[in-house]
């Protein structure tokens, strides 16, 4: 008897214990080292509050896209299943669903899609969905920004130019009253890198045209040659520094520090550094609009921001797809915003108080956000990345005429788009 | 003519260690600057206030001792290990009668001549099958074979110029051929031994590809990878670097200046040859 | 190759003997890197779709390589390398020979210039690569500021095609030099004194001993020295990869840069693995004088 009881006893304590072992779970998110991994530990830690069971482990990658790209590419390839969770520029959802890398969410979401896609901002349903899949969920966003020299805009009684032709003119009316060899009118990206696309897109954008049109390129047009002859003219007029061929994006942000820009189109980080680092030499003197237009057309920004994918050979799949709709939600987006000024995903989020308090700019920053488009969606996006950057880089170093980079652009493109 | 020669020695000294150490320096006096000061034109060379607070972050925003620590395990140990076969494949080249020996030595160029980032992708495969990643032996292997090459053929160089009756007489004492490689022909060559040896630890030191991608807990990553993961999306902060650098280099530099005397020779000085 | 004096019925075991020795080599690398090498040869052969990757790797056979025959891309990155390799190769063979004579003199305090001398080699590549940007930028580099105290106006270095290979160029031999010089130094201090002594006696220039005793006798270490430079230089990466990142346009874009692009960012690993193939053919083409070298100077010393 006595033993059947212990038995009894042991044999519940164990059926007990058992699921409760048995169910925790081990999540390992990726995260680079630029977005903020201490802030994403301290919103894994509430998600484990909340869920008991689980386990986050947060590994924190190379810190460039570029690096990023080199150890993800490495373990995917190999089918690994050591990732759950991926943090993902926007720019590759095309790409790794075309890879078989993420898996898509519709099956999981169900009912739910239908109900959550509208409440992001419209750029972010649409990059993360690619051929009808949802393939990630947005983390946080981010676009780019005409920042300016208030100071200087009111001392010189301009306003706030509307389109490039403006904003030229006043470009360079402050640089010739100023008279000082190292301000530059207009600083922008233009080494070789990803940021140089939006370079060459923006002023597209902004003529009311685009890449691609239903599907297939849209080059011929004459939309297609503006952005290069706007910064032909940018140049000869010396508004442009001459070696803009070499800017890569912080640099934009330290010459804009230290004083020596009038007008920069960077990204959301841009914001925070140039008001609030130790050695900013333009706190207080920092306005943030719109990017320009031509006449006749509207003004767009380039979409940039990161997301949730969950890697298609992770061991874990539904818990791994719950904590990145948690991760994606109207909750974590306001402690992003508020601990690590990250530009939410949501825009409902942009008007809460507490947000507002924590960054004022936001308030500015929602029109802009609004009228995001994406870069083009495409599962060879690299490729299309590198025809666009290297040709807008080799016109802005002054290797390629218009006529030969916007060839030589539409001859790598072709291919792309059969 | 004394004087002369003295000058002259002066200045060859003065060359070299102003090729060497230039980048050095400008690293250094970058490391105790401001990011703003940086861009200032025309550039400024020395710091305005010198500060050390680039080191206070990078020691503090990384547990850079333990990458430190890592490199030197998996350096150091690759280092034995690449010089140890690669002697005996030397000694099997230059000494040994051997068949298909240009073949052989051949085959060792070979394997230098394909770019890392072509093989990265079975290697990993082969290392997650051999349940070897985040491990230390996941760099050591590699790292030797990276290296072997190179040392193979830098000490059969040297020992290439050792006469065989050295080993002889060693071996009429009893000795028996490795013996007589490891107690002859290695200290007579050391020069080359231990250039095979530093060309071995420095690019385990510095590599960067096998680091990023065998290593992805935190507390195994090495250096090399270390410094770069201050790095921002953007941003490069150069000060900060600029500190992680000079703490990255600081045990190249005591190392070389010990071993320098060796690398060099010094110890036998004409015994060998004529 | 001389033998020792041993008895003829020895021969056998000699040979197993060198076999066994050769083992642990050659075990490492059959598992390191010939696996990973007949995994790329066989990529080569396949191709995958990117704009439909999940319909797999198809079977091509040689189509990768007829592709690259016609990829202008691909002849510019290799006559890119080429130029890379062809100046800074003897360059640095040259500068690195210099600084190792410089450096075998009898200096009372020996280590600040044998560490001068390695110091360069020991700045990991990529860092190397990213300083040297740093010199050559167009408003705060050394180089410009340096041309402006001597009342030149400042170069675009690095957005110019011509002068953007030439900062390149400066940057790989700066730090290959370095290699070099350490590989030559070595071979320099067994050279026994005696042989100068005997030539000054005689009379000879210091020109005429270096060209009669000191280059001769360096010869295996320039051989070593020069095989393993011109392996790396067709491998040019990290360097031109931090300075401009290929441009401007692609033009200071390697072979390297263009197979890393090919693979790790379009995801292409047929077509880069069949570029990686061809710059193997390419570097065994390249060093094959040296090693023709090699197999009559093993003649002449009789074996």
């Amino acid at each position: 008897m006595k033993v059947a009881k212990i038995v009894i006893t042991t044999a519940i304590a164990l059926s007990l214990a058992v699921p409760a072992w048995a169910q925790q779970t081990t999540l390992r998110i990726f995260t680079g080292g630029q977005q903020r991994p201490d802030v994403m530990r301290k919103i894994a830690d509430e998600y484990q509050k909340k869920n008991p069971n689980v386990k986050v482990e947060v590994e924190v990658g190379g810190a460039t896209s570029e690096a990023q790209q080199q150890y993800l590419s490495t373990v995917l390839s190999a089918k690994d299943p050591v990732l759950d969770v991926i943090l993902i520029d926007v720019i590759r959802p095309a790409q790794w669903a075309a890879q078989g890398w993420a898996e898509p969410l519709d099956s999981y979401l169900g009912a739910d899609k239908a109900k959550l896609l509208p409440t992001y901002l419209k750029a972010y349903a649409e990059a993360n969905q690619v051929n009808g899949k949802l393939v990630a969920l947005p983390y946080f966003a981010d676009a780019q920004f005409l920042y300016y020299r208030k100071d200087l805009l009111e001392k010189y009684k301009q306003p706030v130019p509307k389109t490039w032709d403006e904003m030229m003119e006043t470009a360079k009316i402050i640089t010739d009253g100023e008279k000082n060899p190292q301000l530059q009118g207009f600083s922008t990206a233009g080494a070789p890198i990803e940021g140089t696309v939006c370079t060459y897109l923006v002023p597209l954008w902004g003529a009311g045209s685009d890449m691609t049109k239903d599907g297939k390129l849209n080059l011929d047009t004459p939309e297609a040659r503006q952005p290069f002859q706007l910064y032909g003219r940018m140049k000869q007029a010396g508004v442009l520094p001459k070696n803009v061929a070499e800017i890569p994006t912080d640099r934009i942000r330290v010459d804009f520090q230290a004083g020596n820009v009038v007008f920069a189109q960077n990204w959301g980080y841009f914001w925070n550094r140039v008001e609030n680092d130790a050695d900013t030499k333009v706190k207080g003197k920092v306005g943030v609009t719109i990017l320009p237009h031509d006449k006749g057309g509207k003004s767009a920004t380039c979409i940039g921001g990161w997301q949730l994918a969950v890697s298609a050979f992770s061991k874990n799949k539904a818990e791994a797809v719950k904590f990145a709709r948690w991760l994606s939600s109207p909750e974590v987006s306001k402690m992003q915003a508020i601990m690590a000024s990250h530009l939410p995903v949501f825009p409902s989020v942009y008007k809460d108080p507490e947000v507002l308090k924590a960054n004022p700019w936001f308030a500015d920053a929602l029109p802009v956000v609004e009228t995001a488009k994406s870069r083009p969606v495409s599962a060879q996006y690299p490729q299309v990345s590198d025809a666009i950057r290297s040709n807008m880089n080799a016109y802005l170093a002054g290797t390629k005429t218009t006529d030969v980079a916007l060839n030589d652009m539409k001859n790598r493109l072709k291919p792309l788009y059969k | 003519m004394n004087f002369d020669r003295r000058s002259v020695v002066w200045l060859s000294a003065i060359v070299v260690a102003v090729n060497g150490f230039f980048p050095a320096v400008w690293i250094l006096l970058t490391s105790l600057k401001t990011e703003t000061e940086l861009i200032r034109s025309p550039i400024t060379y020395l710091p305005d206030a010198p500060t050390v607070g680039n080191y206070v972050t990078a020691f503090t925003a990384q547990p850079i001792l333990r990458f430190m620590w890592n490199s030197l395990v998996v350096a150091g140990l690759s280092t034995a290990l690449c010089v140890l076969v690669g002697a005996l494949a030397a000694y099997a080249l230059t000494r040994l009668r051997m068949p298909y020996r240009n073949l052989i030595m051949s085959a060792l160029l070979a394997v230098a001549m394909f770019p890392l980032i072509s093989l990265m992708v079975p290697l990993f495969k082969a290392m997650r099958e051999l349940g070897l990643l985040n491990t230390y032996l996941a760099l050591i292997l590699p790292y030797a074979v990276l290296s072997l090459p190179v040392c193979t053929l830098v000490m059969a160089a040297f020992f290439q110029d050792i006469p065989p009756d050295l080993e002889a007489a060693a071996m009429v004492d009893g000795c028996s051929r490795v013996g007589a490689l490891f107690r002859v022909v290695m200290p007579l060559s050391a020069p080359g031994v231990f250039t095979a040896a530093i060309l071995a630890f420095v690019n385990a030191w510095d590599e960067f590809l096998l680091a990023l991608t065998m290593m992805n807990r935190v507390n195994m990553r090495t250096l090399s990878v270390g410094i770069t993961l201050y790095q921002g999306e953007f941003a490069f902060p150069w000060p900060l670097i600029s500190a992680a650098l000079i703490i990255a280099i600081v045990p190249i530099c005591i190392l070389i200046a010990v071993f320098q005397e060796r690398v060099v020779g010094g110890l036998t000085s004409g015994g060998v040859k004529g | 190759m001389r033998d020792a004096p041993v008895a003829r019925g020895k021969d056998l075991s000699e040979r197993a003997l060198g076999t066994l020795l050769l083992l642990p080599a050659g075990l490492l690398l059959a598992v390191i890197v010939v696996y990973p090498i007949a995994t790329l040869f066989w990529g080569s052969l396949h191709s995958v779709d990117n704009a439909n990757p999940a319909a797999g790797d198809q079977f091509v056979g040689f189509e990768n390589y007829l592709r690259a025959f016609e990829d202008d891309r691909f002849w510019h990155s290799l006559a890119q390398t080429v130029v890379y390799v062809v100046v800074t190769v003897p360059g640095a063979l040259v500068i690195g020979l210099g600084l190792a004579l410089l450096a075998n003199r009898p200096f009372r305090v020996k280590w600040p210039v044998r560490l001068g001398l390695l110091l360069p080699w020991a700045l990991p590549l990529v860092f190397a690569g990213l300083i040297f940007r740093w010199f050559f930028e167009y408003q705060t580099g050394v180089v410009n500021d340096w041309l402006g105290r001597l009342g030149i106006a400042p170069l675009n270095w690095l957005s110019d095609p011509t002068l953007a290979t030439i900062a390149i160029c400066i940057a790989i031999m700066w730090k290959a030099s370095s290699f070099m010089a350490l590989m030559l130094l070595a071979g320099l201090q067994t050279i026994p004194k005696s042989l100068y002594e005997a030539a000054e006696v005689d009379g000879a220039t210091a020109w005429q001993q270096f060209v009669e005793i000191t280059l001769p006798m360096l010869r295996p270490a320039i051989f070593v020295a020069l095989t393993f430079r011109t392996i790396t230089a067709i491998q040019t990466f990290d360097i031109p990869y931090a300075m401009t990142g290929g441009g401007p346009g692609d033009a200071t874009e390697t072979l390297a840069m263009y197979i890393h692009k090919t693979t790790l960012d379009f995801l292409d690993f047929g077509y880069g693995s069949a570029l990686a193939a061809l710059m193997f053919v390419f570097s065994m083409v390249a060093t094959s004088g040296y090693l023709k070298y090699t197999r009559r100077n093993a003649g002449r010393n009789g074996g």
